[in-house]
């Protein structure tokens, strides 16, 4: 591709020898794809010589990833991001529909808000598909709730006070009913906040080494049975109630949803990159991957035993809600992950600013930019092999569009690679490292403790409906 | 004994044992540079015992005394050392600072620095701030406490003052007693004296203890290199059991309010350090406390007074401690104290 801006159609794009997934259709293997004005025009898997030396570490062609969660800030936190820049983000990510939360300032709880976002990412230029969900409660205050008709007539695909629990399980009652009669989940964000007062880390060893106060699992698992056990009541009157759980992070809270699928419920949950990726540890200064932070017997080591503390203690870019956990609970994230419990991974793009993260841990704002190194964290884990790449890719796709209830048609779906139809993919160098820097993201929110380091899985091209998302400046011509 | 009482202590090449730029926790240091900060000790208090106990080791250097919380002895403490050590002392309250106009840690710090700090002594009520600060300040950082985590110099200081009568602390049985959770002291104390070889209890109730037993289990078959186990109990009387040195810690009265006690009645019946409970202690075990004291909650009166209590001998050692620390970040040989 030559000098092609953003958002302007693909006029020819020819990806040869590459490893294509395609979770629509359950297929992975060599292939070779052919973009011409836009249109997915060839889809061929390759077969015998023609596919020798092709594999999975090699250029990888994906259907364009969908992140059911991120925070774009806008409006009222522009300095932290935009949508411009956040879908900037998106499309450097890989990801070509993200769905904006609505605790922006005002809250989404209302239509207008709605249009305004929808106006920003017009104005952007970007081709990547903006969703959002609307409040649960007016302003999210967890008194009233929103206006939950209107902002679906508006196209949300869910409700979710995200930031923040719906405090009053008689409120999440009648949401969930309330939401069920529109076709819509309540996507909740489980936190008993009665445990997590001043929470700054982690319960366990490495909060009472460094004197943090700590933030007990049990808040989320606690929060997640009473959800659970709420939405099993409401089951009779409303059979389109759902509830979707997001960034669980405790294996407490991901047995609950195993057990609540096993019974047949309508529960769906998520995880994200940093919570099966990262540990509490890193809060000490640890960089290793959760899944080496295990011993052979599964049982965390020390860092301070092992000589793994290489960073400043104390980085406020580790500290995120639900908080980074042990290394058992990050590797029961990439477990449910793993067997379907987590139908989604999603990455949570917590973008701020310099000010709101350079402070004191115990005063730095909550969240991780995480848009543009999921893909990198999960590649990371199908490298080490903890992690197929087709489950990987599924979770970033049909997962999350399974989640929405998208159709084929609608807003949202999971386009596979589907010959004729507008492209929408991207393609990924998984042999080829880049480095995180401030320089290197898109994001506006640079607060990700990943600065410095190498991850697998350069994004080398992401197309959006047709359109030109991204592009790695390596390959243009 | 024989030098003169002007003697000069020139800093020289910094001792091959301490590699410190800040000293933000005892964690960091070495065995090595722990026994280097008591034989430099030993030098302060030589120089503390003169007619005129001021030498001009830090003479020209700026040391900025940045206390966010409210703090007597350990604020003097840092104060009188370092104008023992001939430094220019610069006192910051974050109280009447620009602090209350909402300025940031690192903006004070960036300030502070142009205004001519060569070495910053903070306390702060936030764990870890001193590491943030350590980022962005060019010189040293001397941590005066931060939150619950750590209190490096009054852990120093005990491990001096217990060691001038007990000798090695190695083997030696130490019961820190009261509020560990939220205790930097302990945390503090807990690293220095692991790394020492002491037997080492914390007690107190359950509810101010959550957490550490998962840490004595942890370090059950050794803890980080060079670092012996330890042991936690809420059984008082198995706690002082045949002790050397017994610790009490202050009990603050938010603990009732947020829950974690029912009464500072209950607590003192319970875990205060009286006399009838430390007769299951050694006949000669010493009573600690850091201050400030609650007496009559985790100390009675007349255990406080005893001769045995080396509460005051805790506050004079931690002048000498405190000037040996400025010393050693300031590049200070030890040897140079008494014989340059």
């Amino acid at each position: 591709m030559h000098e092609l801006r953003v958002g302007e159609v693909v006029p020819l794009l020819e990806i040869s020898r590459a490893w294509l997934v395609d979770p629509v259709s359950r297929r992975e293997g060599p292939g070779e794809v052919v973009v011409r004005d836009g249109i997915l025009e060839a889809v061929t898997w390759l077969k015998g010589a023609a596919a020798d030396g092709i594999g999975p570490d090699g250029v990888l062609v994906l259907p364009g990833l969908i992140d059911l969660h991120v925070h774009l800030r806008e409006p009222g936190n522009e300095d932290a991001e935009t949508v411009a820049s956040g879908l900037a983000a998106a499309a450097h990510g890989g990801f070509t529909t993200v769905c904006a939360m609505p605790n922006t300032t005002p809250a989404a709880d209302e239509p207008s808000v709605l249009a305004r976002v929808a106006g920003a990412a017009a104005a952007s230029g970007s081709p990547v598909e903006l969703l959002a969900h609307g409040a649960v409660t007016v302003g999210r205050a967890g008194e009233r709730l929103a206006a939950l008709g209107e902002l679906a007539d508006a196209g949300v695909v869910g409700f979710s006070d995200d930031g923040s629990p719906v405090k009053s399980a008689t409120l999440l009652r009648n949401a969930l009913l309330y939401a069920g009669m529109l076709g819509l989940p309540i996507v909740e964000h489980v936190e008993d906040a009665t445990l997590t007062s001043g929470a700054e880390a982690n319960e366990g060893l490495v909060a009472t080494i460094l004197g943090l106060k700590g933030w007990p699992p049990a808040a989320e698992i606690a929060a997640a049975e009473r959800a659970i056990a709420v939405l099993d009541s409401v089951r009779a009157d409303a059979t389109g109630a759902r509830l979707h759980l997001t960034h669980l992070s405790t294996a407490g809270a991901l047995a609950a949803v195993r057990r609540a699928k096993a019974a047949g419920l309508p529960v769906t949950c998520d995880v994200t990159p940093h919570h099966l990726g990262f540990t509490d540890e890193w809060v000490a200064g640890a960089r290793r991957w959760a899944w080496e932070a295990l011993d052979e017997s599964g049982v965390a080591r020390d860092p301070w035993a092992d000589g793994a503390l290489v960073a400043h203690p104390y980085a406020t870019a580790c500290r995120v809600n639900p908080p980074l956990r042990g290394a058992a609970d990050a590797a029961a994230c990439l477990a449910a992950l793993v067997d379907g419990t987590a139908d989604a991974v999603v990455t949570d793009h917590a973008p701020h600013t310099a000010v709101d993260k350079e402070t004191e841990f115990g005063l730095a704002v909550n969240g991780i930019s995480g848009l543009e190194t999921a893909v990198g964290v999960l590649l990371a884990a199908v490298a080490a092999g903890r992690l197929s790449l087709a489950r990987a890719v599924a979770a970033l796709t049909v997962g999350p569009a399974a989640v929405m209830g998208s159709r084929p048609g609608r807003r949202g779906a999971a386009r596979g690679l589907v010959e004729g139809a507008p492209a929408d993919l991207v393609v990924v160098d998984a042999g080829d490292d880049w480095r995180v820097t401030p320089e290197a993201l898109a994001s506006r929110g640079k607060n990700t403790p990943l600065l410095g380091r190498e991850l697998p899985g350069r994004v080398l091209v992401t197309l959006a409906q047709g359109r030109l998302a991204y592009q790695d400046p390596s390959e243009r011509a | 004994m024989s030098t003169s009482p002007t003697t000069t202590p020139t800093p020289t090449q910094p001792d091959a044992g301490w590699r410190q730029k800040h000293l933000l926790d005892v964690d960091a240091l070495s065995l090595d540079e722990i026994q280097l900060v008591m034989r430099t000790t030993d030098a302060m208090k030589e120089v503390l015992s003169r007619p005129i106990a001021k030498v001009p080791a830090l003479r020209g250097t700026n040391v900025t005394i940045l206390f966010y919380e409210a703090s007597t002895r350990t604020r003097v403490s840092f104060e009188v050392a370092a104008k023992n050590l001939s430094a220019d002392v610069v006192n910051i309250a974050a109280s009447t600072s620009s602090v209350t106009k909402g300025e940031s840690l690192v903006d004070t710090i960036r300030t502070v620095e142009a205004l001519g700090a060569d070495m910053i002594v903070m306390r702060h009520g936030t764990s870890g701030a001193p590491y943030l600060a350590a980022e962005v300040f060019s010189g040293s950082i001397l941590n005066g406490g931060d939150g619950w985590h750590a209190h490096p110099s009054q852990a120093l200081l005990d491990l001096y003052t217990m060691r001038a009568h007990l000798g090695d602390v190695r083997g030696k049985k130490v019961v820190i007693l009261g509020d560990i959770l939220h205790s930097r002291v302990a945390r503090s104390n807990l690293w220095s004296l692991t790394a020492s070889g002491a037997d080492l209890w914390l007690c107190a109730p359950s509810t101010l203890l959550r957490g550490f037993d998962a840490w004595a289990g942890r370090w059950a078959g050794g803890g980080a290199p060079g670092h012996a186990g330890f042991h936690v109990t809420s059984d008082v009387d198995a706690a002082l059991r045949d002790a050397d040195v017994v610790m009490a810690l202050r009990l603050q009265r938010e603990r009732m309010d947020a829950g974690l006690l029912p009464s500072l009645r209950e607590y003192s019946a319970r875990f205060g350090l009286t006399r009838e409970r430390l007769a299951g202690a050694r006949p000669d075990a010493l009573v600690m406390h850091p201050g400030p004291m609650n007496e009559g909650v985790e100390i009675a009166p007349d255990v406080a007074i005893l001769d045995r209590s080396v509460i005051t001998e805790q506050v004079t050692n931690g002048v000498a401690v405190r000037m040996a620390l400025l010393y050693l970040l300031a590049g200070g040989h030890p040897e140079a104290v008494t014989n340059a």
